[in-house]
């Protein structure tokens, strides 16, 4: 993500440079002149967060449906036992591979089990390893980025941490970390957040070490605030506009993440479940018996792509410089 | 300018990379490249009817009557001493001095490598008249010395074999693994084609365990010579059975071709590939798409329904029994399973009938002993009952009447394991059990269980050579009752093993081997066989000639399989 | 620059040690051993005892760990349990496979991945832009595996589905993997042109007629996509490492499959090699984007990149 945002400002700058050389002086003169008349029509409003956010959802139609097919999901999943007659878990050989009927919405499974109820449950799995690793990993990652670019001597110890966790492969490392805590969901959290932190530290280092600088953060060193009340006080705050997006958009790496660890064999186990380990033990019936690959794909797809658009509307509406 | 710079270095780094791929396409001559096309060619062929025989010769030969079959893993090495599980190459490219068929119904100790024995009174001394018109595939005679290299490179520290407990029963062969001796005492040459081997103690299983695969006959010349690479580089492993190695790509396919000199006649097919094709899922796709031309479904559980509910592969599919079988294992050092009761009452809850016909198609029967349908000293036992209320009833006896806390372990990514874990789980719940599943990755399981530590688990066996031995000594002996998380305490059955080995009347032997049996299953409960499966191979039309061997395994030799199309 | 990549190369040093020592602290916790495994269900209690002791299976992880290092410097990377191969002639058999699948896929992402993304630029908002995004992010917001099993159903029987004999082989794989990353490429070709296109100042000049729109994509295309470059070896350095699962999953015996069965065969030395391997890989990948980056605009101070 942090690539991707210095890129695309490179890319602008050295853009418009470019078509400045097209111009005459007298040109550019006279565009300057029209934008800062433009400018003094622009009446500016106070954006605080809240206003930028209902901004976007006024703007942004996909970003506010998005939201609104988000909230639904997790209200189906948080009731789900008000929304089907099935119990999630309930063997039933009789009842093996049936096609979706009026009776099973989206058929059942090699042991006769509801797809559609094993949908709804395995969303509190899929929901909530989205949700607890990426506030673990964010909750270290902003410690971690804070103190390493506040507190310059502890910055290359944490850095290197930093870079051995990125430069590792993710996956391998969240495998290793599953064999050696064992292959349960409380420990996907701990595999999740240990392979999560290093990116959000990064972020939040380089906006610390922009704001340390900064007249605010200055005035207070000179009164004699600590260290640690600066950090919290007045560093984090401004880091928030960003942090949030970063929530957004880790949240369905995380959901994925999970979904392949599930699918190498070291995620979710079974008799719970997720979306990911559903799709992945559709793997041998997957041609006999197509819905139970095709339903849980979809449930994956929508609530990632919800969570993406949604980000991506958070971003242009809270913080379109995220990263400078 | 530097701009231009940037783009040309990203044009040099891409075309760098794609011409360092040039040789990252596994063999360019391989067959399945040309899978789409192959029926064209096949065509062809028949229309110039016999001239388009391709001479066999030393050229690898990769035509249409290659064999192609999968395989889930990749094999370490062929040196089936080095190695306990991957037999098929092994079985295909080496030969036992004798071999184990089925004549008749009967899996039967058949002349190979060796055409006749003796076997002294006291069944101490065996002597073995070799062939001698036996080559390797490097065109060295088969003599004498090479049955004594084979069994010395065994016993050898330096060779770090795997399979030291095929020979260990040979008189001064644990010498030699402890590094006492240079020689194994028990094995002379008398002459280029006599061989006598002497054991330690009788052995009654002696002749069916130098069938197995483990026991294969290996070139003193060629593999000395060959040293580390003997098993790995096909060009220096050299056997003398009917196909040889030609080529192996790695983590790909090994491809095997006809040897025309084999002692037997040669092969009807041109050769047989072992591709790696992991994915049972896959394994389908491939056959149904003409890349695969024997799968064995056995080992490919998952697919078994979809080509048993399919009338159109009603004639494809070859079946056999499997001389081994399912069962649970239970581990005594663990409660609740230490009480006798309790074991019995999970045994009794547990519709074993409904099981096998619900998820595995019926295929196969239900069995309550530990020898097996078609294994030397199998017997009619006395039926587990499946009784839910009896089990209530036991598990109340023993002091369980308010719930049971049950763990039955297993291996993660095992979804055939999982699924008929579930199914008990919920049967066992009804009778008065909480059941827990608990699942471990499998070198962690292996490792658990090799410590005695593991729970409740499905287990399976399947006979590496034809004896009861081969069934109860791997299970009940007191090391082997830990390695496997049983744990049992009956100190009568460990002696008894040991005397039932050095018997050497058949009869005697036989009675001893159901006695063992009758105490482990029905008296004490210690496992809980579940059933016995029919092995299902799904084989291509034009595969003629393909047979289950007599034990049932996936790995088996293919000499008589011929492709007819 | 030179004494920047210098510097840049010899940081890495500590990161890879620092990898191997974690990967021989967690893996000396984890219960299993390279022979118990590799026996399975014929184990033999006293073989395996034998030959720990041949092997230093029983060593504390600090010995093996120094060993490992020591034989290491000397370019010795020892030999796979499970394979019996020395590690670095497999891994020399692995990487052509995943990199040719890393290099389609990438190729793949940028044929359809630029073009969609200035597509969307252009017409923002527009039904084209809300299309081309949402089968972008769609690329990007589904388990590669989930599309590789509908592809290698739907594709069966056309394509094969597993394995890497020939070309044929290499395009569901590389569709699966160049869909995820031709939504990256779109996103960010279109972002980076839409920073520009919106620029005030070039929107003045548009507005008063000064330039039309063909001269300014034009130039602002071009310079879009100098950053999509640097992504590039970036990209492709995250698919060398990414392709675990799509490995996996089409049998491609590639360098994420070797990594796999490693950690499930406790191959250590497999395991640790592929994991070195790919680190210095990704490492590679990421200073070549950098230097890529200061070639293009030298106003980056090479010390203040970061």
């Amino acid at each position: 993500m942090e690539r991707f945002e210095q890129a695309v400002s490179l890319a602008a700058r050295l853009a418009v440079d470019s078509v400045k050389e097209q111009f005459s002086p007298e040109e550019r003169m006279e565009a300057v002149e029209k934008l800062e008349e433009e400018e003094m029509e622009y009446i500016p409003r106070p954006d605080t967060l809240k206003t930028k956010i209902l901004d976007m959802c006024r703007e942004n139609k996909v970003a506010a449906v998005s939201a609104a097919v988000l909230v639904l999901m997790a209200l189906a999943i948080i009731f789900a036992d008000k929304l089907t007659v099935y119990d999630p878990n309930a063997i039933n050989l009789m009842e093996r591979l049936l096609p979706p009927s009026k009776a099973h919405w989206c058929g059942t499974d090699d042991l006769g089990r509801d797809i559609f109820t094993r949908i709804l449950y395995g969303g509190r799995v899929s929901l909530l390893v989205g949700v607890i690793p990426t506030t673990i990993s964010m909750a270290i990652g902003i410690v971690m980025g804070m103190v390493s670019g506040y507190i310059r001597q502890l910055d290359a110890l944490i850095m290197r941490l930093a870079d051995i966790v990125l430069a590792f492969p993710s996956i391998v490392l969240a495998m290793v970390v599953m064999y050696t805590l064992g292959a349960t969901t409380s420990n996907i959290f701990i595999a999740l957040s240990i392979i999560g932190w290093a990116g959000t530290a990064r972020i939040v280092r380089s906006q610390t070490l922009s704001l340390r600088e900064q007249e605010f953060v200055e005035a207070a060193r000179g009164m004699g605030v600590k260290k640690w009340t600066i950090m919290f006080r007045h560093i984090l705050p401004n880091c928030l506009p960003s942090l949030i997006v970063l929530f957004t958009l880790n949240i369905p790496d995380a959901i994925l993440s999970e979904a392949n660890l599930s699918f190498l064999g070291v995620g979710t186990q079974p008799p719970d479940s997720s979306w990911g380990l559903m799709v992945s033990q559709a793997k041998t019936f997957a041609v006999s018996s197509p819905w139970m690959l095709i339903f849980p794909s979809l449930a994956i797809l929508i609530m990632v792509l919800a969570l993406n658009f949604l980000g991506d509307g958070l971003r242009d509406a809270v913080d379109p410089h995220m990263k400078k | 300018m530097k701009k231009y710079l940037s783009f040309f270095l990203a044009g040099v780094m891409a075309a760098a990379m794609l011409g360092g791929c040039g040789s990252a396409f596994d063999d360019g001559s391989s067959p399945t490249s040309a899978a789409g096309d192959s029926s064209a060619a096949q065509t062809q062929a028949a229309g110039q009817g016999e001239t388009a025989q391709a001479p066999a010769g030393n050229t690898v030969q990769q035509g249409d009557n290659m064999i192609h079959i999968p395989s889930k893993n990749e094999f370490p090495t062929v040196d089936c001493q080095k190695n306990t599980e991957f037999y098929v190459v092994p079985l295909n490219i080496y030969d036992r001095l004798v071999e184990c068929e089925m004549v008749d119904g009967v899996a039967t100790i058949v002349p190979s490598l060796a055409s006749t024995w003796d076997i002294s009174d006291d069944g101490l001394v065996y002597t073995f008249h070799l062939r001698d018109d036996v080559t390797f595939h490097n065109g060295i005679k088969f003599t004498a010395d090479d049955v004594v290299y084979t069994i010395e490179r065994m016993m050898d520290p330096a060779t770090a074999a795997m399979n030291t407990d095929f020979f260990s029963m040979i008189k001064g062969a644990n010498a030699m693994l402890e590094g006492e001796a240079d020689g194994v005492e028990g094995v002379k040459a008398l002459d280029d084609y006599t061989v006598e081997i002497t054991l330690e103690v009788p052995f009654g299983p002696f002749l069916a365990n130098l069938a197995t695969p483990s026991c294969s006959i290996y070139s003193r010349e060629a593999t000395e010579a060959a040293g580390d690479q003997f098993g790995i580089d096909p060009a220096v492993t050299v056997g003398t059975g009917p196909f040889k190695m030609a080529d192996w790509v790695l983590n790909d396919r090994i491809t095997l071709v006809r040897y025309d000199d084999y002692f037997k006649g040669p092969a009807k097919a041109d050769g047989l590939q072992i591709i790696q094709v992991p994915d049972e899922n896959t394994q389908k796709l491939m056959y149904e798409n003409g890349e695969l031309d024997v799968v064995d479904l056995s080992s490919s559980n998952s697919q078994l329904p979809y080509f048993m509910g399919n009338d159109a592969y009603k004639d494809n599919l070859v079946t056999g029994p499997e001389a081994g079988q399912y069962f649970y294992a239970f581990n005594q050092d663990m409660k609740p399973m230490d009480d006798v009761r309790v074991r019995k009452a999970i045994s009794m809850a547990i519709d074993r009938q409904t099981i096998l016909d619900q998820m595995y198609n019926g295929a196969g029967h239900v069995v309550n002993s530990m020898l097996p349908d078609g294994i030397l000293g199998s017997y009619d036992a006395q039926e587990i009952p499946y009784d839910p209320e009896g089990a209530r009833a036991l598990l109340a006896e023993a002091g369980y009447g308010d719930g049971c806390e049950l763990e039955i372990w297993q291996m993660t990514d095992n979804p055939d394991a999982l699924a008929i874990n579930q199914v008990v789980q919920s049967m066992l719940n009804e009778v008065g059990f909480k059941v827990s599943i608990k699942q471990i990755d499998e070198a962690a399981y292996y490792a658990e269980r090799k410590e005695g530590r593991i729970g409740m688990t499905r287990a399976v066996w399947w006979g590496d050579f034809n004896d009861p031995d081969n069934f109860l000594y791997t299970f009940f002996t007191q090391r082997n009752t830990k390695a496997r998380s049983i744990n049992h305490k009956n100190t009568d059955v460990y002696q008894w093993l040991e005397d039932a080995r050095a018997m050497i009347d058949e009869d005697e032997r036989m009675a001893l081997y159901q006695k063992i049996d009758t105490t482990m299953v029905q008296e004490e409960a210690a496992v809980f066989p579940l059933f016995q499966m029919d092995h299902i191979v799904v084989v291509q039309d034009w595969v003629k000639g393909f047979e289950v061997p007599w034990n049932g395994w996936t790995d088996t030799s293919y000499y008589k399989v011929s492709i007819e199309r | 620059m030179l004494k920047y990549i210098a510097k840049r190369v010899l940081v890495t040093i500590p990161v890879l040690i620092g990898i191997v020592f974690l990967i021989f602290v967690m893996l000396s916790v984890v219960p299993g051993d390279p022979l118990t495994v590799m026996m399975g269900e014929r184990v033999k209690v006293d073989v395996i005892e034998r030959l720990s002791v041949t092997m230093h299976l029983n060593d504390p992880w600090y010995v093996r760990f120094g060993w490992y290092l020591w034989d290491a410097l000397h370019g010795d990377f020892g030999t796979s349990y499970k394979l019996s191969r020395s590690v670095s002639s497999l891994i020399a058999n692995a990487f052509p496979k995943t990199l040719l699948l890393a290099v389609t896929a990438a190729v793949l992402s940028w044929i359809i991945g630029i073009p969609a993304g200035i597509l969307s630029a252009v017409k923002k908002n527009s039904l084209v832009d809300h299309l081309f995004m949402g089968v972008a992010l769609c690329g990007v917001s589904i388990p590669a595996f989930s599309v590789g099993m509908l592809l290698q159903n739907v594709f069966n029987g056309i394509l094969p589905v597993s394995g890497f004999a020939s070309p044929r082989h290499l395009i569901l794989p590389a569709m699966v993997l160049g869909w995820n990353a031709a939504g990256t490429i779109a996103r960010l070709t279109r972002s980076s042109l839409l920073e520009v296109l919106e620029d005030d100042y070039i929107r003045t000049a548009r507005a008063k007629g000064l330039a039309p729109l063909p001269v300014i994509l034009g130039h602002a295309l071009k310079n879009s996509l100098l950053p999509v470059i640097t992504m590039m070896a970036i990209q492709i350095s995250s698919l060398l490492s990414g392709a675990v699962i799509t490995e996996t999953l089409f049998s491609i015996p590639g360098i994420g499959r070797l990594t796999v069965d490693a950690i499930n065969g406790r191959d250590m030395p497999l395991l640790q090699g592929t994991v070195i391997f790919t680190t210095a890989v990704i490492i590679a990948g990421n200073l070549v984007a950098d230097i890529l980056y200061c070639v293009v605009d030298p106003r980056i101070r090479v010390e203040g990149g970061k």
